[in-house]
């Protein structure tokens, strides 16, 4: 068994647990986009993480268990802690729930989606979340009434396979020639792992997934903003670029829905988002990611770090609060 | 990435013995995938008509890739029923491992199945399969 399991059930003798309460938020709003995040080589404190693990139910404990060595299980852990203690703190109807009480269920194609039941037992939450995780960062996007994919990466991470060949053999035509044209090596590794973020992003906002929604069949680019002529004022920070997705394989209406954001996050890494554009928007320009993100350690504190130099916009149009 | 999620069910496959050879065309091997893939693991149960189960030095190829795509440890366990989110690969290691074992085996995963595989052994138990229709003069 190992060590942090053995630690966690010494410590779950001796400890009666009574978590301290979770401070309630406001939800977002149909344009909002929240990102919650945790680093785990923050958590050292067993005891917390051992408060962590009464959230889980059997199976997700069992899941946690499983996983090959400690840092691999305090990831899952806090992966599942952070999506149960984050949107139990949503008020829905006004109160804070009970984390454990939350119920997850997947989409055909595996997507982790809230099972609600409203109280007329129709309605679907309107809650809806996407999570992401790296060996050093997990985040977790919420967002109401549209899908949200996201996807987080180290900027450090470096790629096994040439790029260019991975990049044939996965992503699309334009998205291999904007690469190859890249001749600075790290800059090249660079734009694919951001290229990667939104791609994945994109797919998990569809909620299919790299199965069911192959990366050769969309394009994503990122235009400049002179090329769509509007005006940049508002959105000094992001050098005013939007991304786009184009496909052969689906009809302009449904590529045209969506919307980006990719920005670096921690200093370490670059995250990408993907949401819904709200529907009164035309073929013209769609409002930005209006965005807020926070670094929290569940029951213990919250820290906002969107508009400081922890979140730095790199593409799409962001504005944040 | 990766997302971390319940497995309550998991069928285990009827033949997971890689020293065993020419199985019966009729055995299939059912695997679950929710909850124990990387990525959104498909909830469909992958069906593998296990022709041809792996030989072990395809196994042993498959290990050694993963170990490397990984940067696993040598303290680390790794055998033919340990499944790929257990080790923490997300989907862009899902993705580089298959490259690797197409390039490896020169055969050709299509997407659609590279993330129905959890396990080394259902991944080189497909390797093996494709390996076979390649050399049969299929696709």
């Amino acid at each position: 068994m190992s060590s942090f399991v053995q630690k966690m059930r010494s410590f779950q003798r001796n400890f009666s647990v009574s978590p301290f309460p979770l401070l309630p938020l406001q939800l977002p709003s149909p344009l909002e986009t929240h990102v919650w995040f945790v680093m785990p080589d923050e958590f050292k404190s067993v005891s917390l993480l051992n408060q962590y693990m009464e959230l889980l139910s059997p199976c997700e404990k069992e899941n946690v268990l499983s996983m090959r060595g400690d840092q691999l299980q305090k990831r899952a852990l806090l992966a599942r802690t952070l999506v149960r203690t984050t949107i139990a703190r949503y008020q829905i109807n006004n109160h804070v729930v009970d984390p454990r009480s939350l119920k997850f269920k997947r989409n055909v194609h595996g997507k982790p989606q809230l099972e609600w039941e409203s109280d007329d037992g129709q309605c679907p939450s309107p809650l809806h979340f996407n999570i992401s995780h790296t060996s050093s960062l997990i985040a977790c996007g919420v967002t109401v009434n549209s899908p949200i994919g996201i996807d987080v990466e180290e900027k450090q991470r470096k790629i096994k396979n040439d790029i260019l060949a991975f990049a044939r053999r996965y992503f699309s035509l334009h998205e291999v020639e904007h690469l190859s044209a890249i001749s600075d090596s790290e800059v090249q590794r660079q734009e694919f792992v951001k290229l990667w973020t939104l791609k994945e992003a994109y797919v998990k906002a569809l909620g299919r997934g790299f199965s069911a929604a192959p990366f050769k069949t969309f394009t994503i680019r990122i235009k400049n903003a002179t090329e769509r002529g509007f005006d940049c004022s508002d959105y000094l920070e992001s050098g005013a670029s939007e991304v786009v997705v184009e496909s052969s394989d689906h009809p302009v209406s449904l590529t045209n829905n969506w919307k980006f954001g990719l920005f670096e996050l921690a200093s370490s890494h670059y995250a990408a988002i993907c949401t819904e554009k709200e529907k009164t928007s035309d073929d013209g320009m769609s409002a930005p990611m209006r965005l807020t993100v926070w670094k929290t350690i569940p029951f213990v504190e919250d820290e906002c770090i969107s508009g400081t130099e922890a979140v730095v916009p790199i593409a799409g149009l962001i504005k944040q609060f | 990435m990766a997302s971390v999620s319940a497995t309550c069910l998991r069928f285990q496959p009827l033949c997971s013995q890689s020293n065993k050879t020419n199985q019966a065309a009729g055995l299939k091997l059912v695997s679950v995938g929710w909850g124990k893939s990387t990525g959104f693991p498909s909830l469909t149960a992958s069906r593998f008509r296990v022709s041809c189960a792996a030989k072990p030095e395809t196994v042993e190829k498959v290990i050694n890739i993963v170990r490397k795509q990984l940067a696993l440890t040598p303290e680390t366990v790794l055998t033919n029923e340990t499944e790929f989110v257990e080790l923490g690969a997300d989907s862009l290691d899902t993705v580089e491992i298959v490259m690797t074992l197409e390039e490896e085996f020169d055969i050709n995963v299509e997407e659609e199945n590279s993330q129905n595989v959890s396990t080394v052994q259902e991944v080189a138990d497909m390797i093996e399969e494709l390996v076979q229709k390649k050399a049969a003069g299929g696709s």
